[in-house]
């Protein structure tokens, strides 16, 4: 029930810096290894998983070959917010003349680079581009580095709700005369004016102005935007994708962990294992056995006892939360980071291991 | 070379952004940034943003929940919620009951707010600087110098982007002048500062690597310091490789010093460099680190 092996998409989630890049590594090379075709979807990954992975600028424009050696392919690509949307307004600009108005705009530099959650969002529009395809049997998509992972799965109900908010059919009303001034809106009546004016008092003309050129700009390319967002929607919540959670250990990673939890199985999606990363281990020896906080500033294996025994209390603690709801996988903090094929198989087969374990129980 | 401390380099600030990876610990040095100019005398504020607040754990006060918590003398910490400021300010100039409702529930005041990029960092810079001008809430103090614990690296920098480009786009009404005003202090070498949290391990110091660059290239400044957390001790040299404690540390500290070089051969500036302590986040773990940095001063 809860095994992301037999589903064809998984999605890794989790708090920044937790290790969810290098976790989508290793399951898509272990899933190559038990003879899938496996695509790794990441961002912004360390310079040297890319060289193990073999990943560079070109994976951000299409899905590059893994010469991994195993029974299936592996595909790894790099997601990138700019490069996904110049992709989006090439397929849905009607017009070379379209396609030119959107990229001068100065907006489109802002909203393709900076707005929150346009990356996000193109994470799940690219997901669902490589999901249609037959070239791959497990996709597994690593989710953007933020605290707000939820932004992720959020963003196509966002763009889904702006396109049917009405916002746009407003935006797209021809605000300008020619001449670029602000055209008479008796039709909007008192309310529709003063709203108006109050825009206008408040930011200026010239950037009404803007922002209006831009929705007019986009406006042909709506109509698959928010097909498209639907499609994503249903894609994220449907019994083929699987959610793992990853966690870092400690005590104060428990109340994020089920936070993220809950909030994933109220909103629907299909919440997995999770993964408890970088557990320090216990060192059960008499150095470990006295560790005290001012020896510690000095000798590591005090510090290490004390980290060793914060991650067994924090773990102990989310296995008793979690209850039987999600399997929980420990792994344990490596010498080295995987950065390479041989490491990140190493890795790979140890979660498998342990996710059987879990699952057994 | 070692140069004057960290607080005191950061003594005569009004605005000092602390920025980093998730994880490395930012809200951690909010806290002692701000323990330490208290100490020193001036009326300091920590300001929060993101929605789930961290700093009242660390300093063993109530949450904020968007009012001023006075936390000891001359130390208060602030959550500030950039959708609320926005709706504040469509009060405060529409003034009309019907009006303001028809706006806030307006799909086009919230779109416009949520997506136009900078208005929200803008709107939380604008709120920081009212206060520091002194347009407190009665019976709270004008501060003297704001510490805002600013989201992930990635996101900071569009953060210590924001106003410049708000008034570079919007140059008349409110908002507009609101941010040349924030541009202006942001661009003050005096009165406004940076310090960069980072971990020494690879990924952020890469991350710091491509701040520290950015804010360079595109803001023409440097970080005041970077401030490395959570370093394993140091070795002694008569570690027993065969036990595997020691091993593991003997690893870890080694990553440390690989970091901390590879940070220190791209970064010419201060590095302030901290311990891993084993305390739990609170209070105590936020004095222990301020001791720490006060006696590591800094060097460069």
């Amino acid at each position: 029930m809860s095994d992301p092996r037999r589903r064809k998409l998984v999605i890794v989630v989790g708090s920044g810096g937790v290790g969810k890049t290098t976790l989508a590594a290793a399951l898509g090379l272990e899933s190559a290894r038990s003879g899938r075709n496996a695509l790794v979807m990441t961002f912004d990954p360390s310079l040297r998983l890319k060289d193990a992975l073999g990943v560079d600028r070109v994976a951000a424009e299409e899905e590059t070959e893994v010469a991994a050696g195993t029974a299936g392919t592996l595909h790894a690509s790099l997601l990138d917010a700019r490069t996904t949307f110049d992709r989006l307004i090439e397929r849905y600009a009607p017009d070379p003349e379209s396609r030119r108005r959107i990229l001068e705009n100065r907006f489109y530099d802002h909203l393709s680079g900076n707005l929150a959650g346009v990356l996000e969002y193109m994470a799940s529009e690219r997901l669902f581009e490589v999901a249609d395809s037959a070239n791959y049997d497990r996709i597994i998509l690593d989710t953007p580095p933020t605290r707000q992972a939820l932004d992720f799965l959020g963003a196509p109900d966002r763009i889904v709700s702006f396109l049917d908010s009405g916002a746009l059919r407003i935006a797209l009303k021809p605000w300008f005369d020619p001449s670029g001034k602000l055209k008479a809106t008796a039709k909007l009546g008192v309310i529709g004016r003063n709203v108006e004016g109050f825009f206008d008092r408040m930011v200026g003309l010239e950037l009404l102005r803007d922002m209006a050129e831009f929705f007019q700009a986009f406006g042909p390319l709506y109509d698959g935007f928010r097909e498209r967002a639907l499609d994503v929607q249903r894609l994220l919540r449907s019994s083929e994708t699987m959610f793992v959670l990853v966690s870092g250990p400690g005590r104060q990673r428990v109340a994020d962990t089920l936070f993220f939890a809950r909030r994933l199985t109220e909103s629907g999606y299909n919440l997995g294992p999770v993964i408890t990363n970088r557990i320090h281990p216990n060192f059960d020896d008499p150095i470990s056995r006295k560790a005290t906080v001012e020896g510690a500033a000095h000798d590591g294996r005090q510090l290490l006892a004390w980290l060793g025994q914060r991650d067994r209390q924090g773990v102990g603690e989310l296995r008793s939360l979690l209850g039987d709801s999600h399997p929980l996988v420990e792994l344990p903090l490596l010498p080295d980071e995987p950065n390479d094929l041989v490491s990140l198989g190493r890795l790979g087969g140890m979660i498998s291991e342990r996710l059987d374990d879990a699952l057994a129980r | 070379m070692r140069t004057a401390n960290l607080f005191d380099r950061l003594g005569r600030r009004q605005l000092v952004v602390v920025t980093g990876k998730g994880g490395v610990g930012k809200s951690t040095l909010t806290a002692v940034i701000g323990r330490q100019l208290a100490a020193r005398g001036r009326a300091t504020l920590m300001v929060e943003v993101d929605p789930r607040e961290s700093l009242h754990h660390l300093l063993d006060v109530p949450p904020s929940g968007g009012e001023v918590v006075e936390v000891a003398p001359r130390l208060a910490l602030q959550h500030i919620e950039a959708r609320r400021l926005l709706d504040d300010l469509v009060r405060e100039k529409l003034k009309v009951g019907p009006l303001v409702r028809k706006v806030l529930s307006s799909p086009i005041h919230q779109h416009f707010t949520e997506g136009a990029p900078g208005l929200k960092e803008t709107a939380v810079f604008g709120r920081i600087l009212r206060l520091l001008q002194g347009h407190v809430p009665r019976g709270v103090r004008r501060p003297d110098v704001v510490v805002l614990d600013a989201p992930a690296t990635g996101h900071g920098m569009s953060w210590l982007m924001a106003p410049r480009l708000i008034s570079e786009v919007i140059q008349t009404g409110p908002v507009g002048h609101m941010a040349s005003e924030i541009a202006a202090l942001m661009a003050s070498r005096e009165n406004f500062g940076v310090v960069a949290v980072t971990i020494a391990e690879e990924m952020p110091v890469q991350e710091t690597l491509e701040l520290i660059h950015g804010l360079n290239e595109r803001l023409d400044r440097q970080p005041d310091a970077v401030v490395v957390n959570a370093l394993y001790p140091h070795l002694t040299g008569d570690e027993d490789r065969g036990d595997p404690a020691s091993s593991m540390w003997i690893h870890r500290r080694t990553i440390n010093d690989r970091e901390l070089d590879r940070l220190g051969r791209d970064w010419k500036g201060p590095v302030v460099e901290l311990p891993l302590l084993p305390l739990d986040p609170g209070p105590q773990l936020i004095g222990a680190l301020a001791h720490h940095a006060e006696a590591v001063g800094g060097h460069a």
